[in-house]
């Protein structure tokens, strides 16, 4: 449509450019329909080196997951909303010492409730139990660290004594779908679960946080899933329709009107699936022969997923005239699951449980790559000369050091393609890669 | 006084939000001054509630006219359709007398207070019952009707008693069917402007309104040149779909889309028979003035598309769009409502 050029709109905050700069490379996400693994892949045109990254990958589907980890924690994880954060490596975490972390986080909860550090919270008195627990299974290769699970259980203010204590605050880390790479450049002593979703009071997420953070000198950041992120998930469980229905796909946007004005874009199941096919369809042979005939292998490539935006926003541009780029994506969800963009998700199934967690893992990964790039800072800086500045004092002073010893010069062939990697990548998450950027260059 | 109407009181009491107690008990108007004053509100809202009491006892008042201040529902308009000659000439004794008879033969053991206002409007409160059961007063169904206008509005109605209503109200009105107005907010004021069109509204005139001050530096002389008058274009062509000055506070829009797919990119879609189906809500604490706003700033293209101007233009505020029978259909589909 045209209507790019001859309306006086405001420029679109959001608006994706990512396809203005894929000619020859292509980010593909793939994955195999249903109940495949989800594989992450890089791969460049045959103009550069066309080498995969994880060329050592197990097959282990994303379905065994489901079928390794102990049904009763995987309740647990299913049907609550939870709130997203990143975690840099743990510096001397030990899966064997669970029992000791409890006590210590116990104790230190306690000690911030006397200081008066936490904000009220609700329902937790002096009898509170913590308690740690291994998900074992929850990973998909070997590199990838068991996930543990943190709960805070107490009772009701005046609850009788023989009731149970509950669970009023529920937290986990986990690593799935782990780039090996990066997992093997990790010195020693550390131990990588980049990812970290937590339900329930605010005041109990930010002590736990805090005692991980003075424990393991690692640091969280707030997962903001942005909306190139949250069209990769419409896109994969539109994707899914066809398997398990999906009984609607809903947006939620929200324009800068004054007062701001909410638009909640619901479209049928049917006819989305319908566009998702013939956007799918319409692009032909793609890279060469891998097509969703073969063995179960299925490719998505980011046209497709604007393509599939696009037809749904001019849909709606027909009518009411209104671009929705104008505004910001907060919130997609389907009967698979919902994602927010300050980082809520919502699952209520096992199986898409660990797809979405995959997915999620590798936003991460790609991101966290950033923090040990210190002796690319000059190339990076040249790419994105005025990333924005947020302060925030990164913590990982071992890591770092450790880092720096373990990086090649840089003119050896293993740095050169780590450049082009995240010259690659740098393209792609544009809009998340500045914040990281900045860690970087105070890093020094 | 009996028990289940201090009950009553005590409960309505407890709903009444402590800031708005004092001129919701104002507006009811069934205190004298001195008790009035003697209410002191400082005191938490049981003492109030104790002390309410005893003036109640003295005055023995009707209770539940409190309620009518208390509107938290949403409010549904109704349009009553073909009138029978003597329509216009029903008044408000006539309309009081027949409504009352009518939904008495209808249901047993129901509560009807009708009253007045100065606007022209009719306050009707029902308290439903059945054979067994005596009315329950706490939850009634409030309707509004202006005489003389076909505009009924409801609130707290369950769709069992929606037909008893109807036929009560078609009997009593002289006229011969009643229809859902396709319109519905929180607050009834706004549904009401918005329906019977009593804002401002701005029509087309040569001269352009000026647009509004901001307090913004001005960066460039030039572009501010050329923009003005864009500027002005549009906000004329915003407030002539949505009015000017202040503006009816709707809540929210439901559009029920099922038109077909159009797109030169998209070759298949284009194809397809079937309509591409799908709901868009937009929600707002000023819906109309988020749209004027939108138009005006240029994230809505003017001209404002029929869909919305539709809002104020024909006061409703849930669609039902479908393409145009079989023939050309134009690039934008003329979508019918």
């Amino acid at each position: 449509m045209e209507r790019h050029q001859n309306r006086e709109t405001r420029t679109p905050r959001n608006n994706v450019v990512v396809h203005r700069r894929r000619k020859s490379k292509s980010y593909r996400l793939s994955y195999r329909s249903g109940l495949g693994a989800a594989d992450s892949r890089l791969g460049w045109s045959p103009a550069l080196t066309a080498r995969r990254l994880n060329t050592s990958r197990k097959a282990a589907g994303i379905s065994n997951i489901a079928e390794r980890v102990d049904p009763g924690q995987l309740a647990l994880l299913v049907k609550t909303e939870w709130q997203l954060s990143y975690v840099t490596p743990l510096h001397q975490f030990r899966h064997t010492q669970l029992k000791s972390y409890a006590r210590q986080l116990s104790a230190f909860i306690a000690a911030g409730k006397q200081q008066g550090l936490a904000v009220e919270v609700e329902g937790l008195q002096t009898t509170f139990r913590v308690s740690f627990s291994l998900v074992q299974g929850m990973t998909q290769s070997d590199e990838d660290a068991e996930s543990v699970l943190v709960q805070i259980h107490s009772k009701r203010l005046f609850a009788r004594q023989d009731e149970p204590q509950k669970p009023v605050w529920s937290g986990w880390l986990t690593c799935i779908n782990g780039n090996p790479d990066y997992l093997r450049a990790l010195p020693k002593d550390f131990v990588c679960l980049p990812l970290f979703g937590c339900s329930g009071a605010d005041g109990l997420s930010a002590l736990v946080k805090s005692w991980f953070q003075q424990s393991f000198d690692c640091c969280f950041g707030l997962l903001e899933i942005s909306h190139t992120s949250l069209q990769w998930l419409m896109a994969l469980w539109t994707n899914c329709h066809a398997e398990s229905g999906i009984q609607h796909l809903k947006m939620i946007w929200t324009l800068p009107a004054a007062p701001p004005l909410q638009v909640t874009y619901t479209v049928d199941p049917e006819d989305a699936w319908e566009l998702w096919s013939s956007v799918r369809k319409g692009k032909g042979g793609g890279g060469g022969g891998e097509e969703e005939e073969e063995a179960g292998e299925n490719y998505i490539d980011i046209e497709e997923v604007t393509s599939f935006m696009q037809g749904l926003k001019s849909h709606f541009y027909r009518h009411f005239r209104l671009d929705l780029s104008a505004g910001s994506l907060n919130q997609v969800s389907t009967a698979l699951g919902s994602a927010k963009y300050s980082g809520r998700m919502k699952v209520p199934s096992t199986r898409e449980l660990c797809q979405m967690l995959s997915v999620f893992a590798l936003l991460i990964f790609v991101n966290v790559l950033f923090f040990f790039f210190s002796d690319l800072q000059q190339p990076i800086h040249d790419h994105h000369p005025d990333a924005a500045d947020r302060v925030r004092p990164p913590q990982n002073a071992h890591l770092i050091e450790r880092i720096q010893t373990l990086m090649p010069p840089e003119n050896t062939i293993a740095a050169f393609i780590w450049q082009k990697l995240l010259q690659l990548v740098l393209v792609f998450i544009r809009n998340e890669a500045k914040h990281y950027l900045s860690l970087i260059f105070n890093i020094k | 006084m009996d028990d289940s109407a201090k009950r009553l009181l005590q409960r309505l009491m407890r709903r009444i939000p402590t800031p708005t107690l004092r001129s919701a008990l104002e507006k009811w108007g069934r205190l004298t001054t001195e008790q009035q004053k003697s209410m002191d509100f400082t005191q938490s809202k049981w003492a109030l509630t104790e002390r309410l009491l005893g003036i109640c006892e003295v005055n023995s008042a009707i209770f539940s006219e409190i309620q009518i201040n208390v509107n938290q529902g949403m409010w549904y308009a109704f349009q009553l359709m073909d009138p029978e000659d003597d329509a216009k000439s029903v008044d408000l004794t006539q309309f009081k007398e027949q409504f009352k008879s009518h939904l008495r033969e209808l249901v047993r053991n129901v509560s009807i207070k009708m009253k007045k206002h100065t606007d022209e409007a009719v306050w009707i409160r029902i308290a439903w019952g059945d054979t067994f059961s005596r009315p329950n007063h706490l939850k009634p169904t409030y309707i509004v009707h202006y005489l003389q206008t076909p505009y009924v509005f409801v609130t707290s109605i369950t769709s069992k008693q929606k037909p008893l209503l109807s036929q009560a109200l078609v009997l009593s009105t002289r006229y011969q069917a009643i229809k859902d107005a396709n319109l519905s907010g929180r607050k009834l004021t706004a549904i009401r402007d918005l329906l019977m069109k009593k804002y401002q509204q701005v029509f087309p005139t040569k001269y352009p309104i000026p647009p509004p001050e901001n307090n913004q530096t001005i960066s460039n002389q030039h572009i501010e040149k050329e923009q003005a008058e864009l500027a002005a274009n549009r906000l004329q062509m915003a407030c002539e779909a949505f009015g000017g000055g202040m503006l009816p506070q709707l809540q929210s829009a439901v559009y029920k889309l099922e038109t077909k797919f159009r797109d030169h990119s998209n070759k298949t879609m284009t194809e397809r028979e079937e309509p591409f189906r799908c709901v868009v809500k937009f929600t707002s604490t000023n819906l109309l003035e988020s749209f004027r706003h939108c138009a005006s700033s240029g994230i809505a293209s003017t001209p404002v598309t029929p869909l919305l101007s539709c809002i104020p233009l024909k006061g409703r505020n849930y669609f039902l769009i479908t393409d145009n029978g079989p023939g050309p259909s134009s690039q934008r589909g003329q979508p019918q409502v």
